[in-house]
């Protein structure tokens, strides 16, 4: 039970200050989807909370405007 | 950002992005730059289409504008989405972008045809997306005032506005 979660290694590294992560980065922001297109937690993402909600925010704009998928 | 029908843009993409243009200004919208940002495959059907052309300007406006605007393009159904957030400046090289697409000579090549899909799945991805969109038109308004976008910060006087 002690080694019953290994975390899995963060996708990507991140610094809070680079800048803000683009919607229109489609493949960037692919690699933060579960093969069912559901976005990473954060612990998975490796992104902190700031981070994180951009992240999210970034892959709605996405989905809205048709250039990702709501499920796959 | 735009998401425009590809039909209107293979008629004449100058066209299709005046008419973009025109709705922007008539809303008292000052246009920065604005240019054809790609064409690509829907990543679901969006009315009946499953390919469309993405139209990216940068415009300054007040914000209590921005209403009356956001009512004309959910009317346009040449418009099949659009997006518009704050930001506190142009990307570097935008401009230069939209210019070149301006000069002379310069050949917008035209939309592939639309991939072949029975009626019964194009209605169905209307329908299928249509909950989505409407919570997210719901969502939109209290997004942007609410600060999950306020590090795109307010520009003086006019803020310039990126849709998307
Ligand atoms: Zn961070």
């Amino acid at each position: 039970m002690a080694e019953s979660r290994k975390p899995s290694p963060p996708i990507a590294s991140r610094h809070c200050d680079d800048p803000k992560i683009d919607y229109k980065e489609v493949a960037y922001l692919q690699k933060f989807l579960t093969p069912q297109a559901q976005i990473l937690s954060r612990k998975r993402s490796g992104f902190c909370t700031q981070c994180q909600r951009e992240l999210k925010a970034a892959i709605k704009r996405a989905r809205h405007m048709g250039l990702m998928a709501f499920v796959q | 950002m735009f998401l425009l029908d590809n039909q209107v843009v293979r008629a004449d993409w100058r066209q299709a992005k005046a008419m973009v243009t025109d709705l922007l200004a008539k809303n008292g919208a000052k246009v920065l730059c604005a240019r054809r940002w790609d064409e690509r495959k829907l990543a679901y059907p969006i009315r009946g289409r499953t390919r469309g052309t993405y139209l990216l300007a940068y415009f300054e406006i007040t914000g209590t504008s921005l209403n009356g605007m956001r009512r004309d393009f959910e009317l346009d159904e040449r418009v099949l989405r659009y997006l518009m957030l704050k930001v506190d400046a142009i990307p570097a090289g935008e401009m230069e972008k939209a210019a070149e697409e301006g000069a002379d000579g310069y050949v917008v090549p035209p939309p592939p045809t639309e991939e072949a899909t029975s009626p019964e799945r194009a209605v169905f991805g209307d329908l299928a997306d249509r909950p989505i969109q409407e919570n997210l038109r719901r969502n939109a308004p209290a997004e942007a005032p609410e600060g999950g976008d306020g590090a795109e910060a307010e520009v003086p006087e006019a803020a310039a506005a990126e849709e998307s």
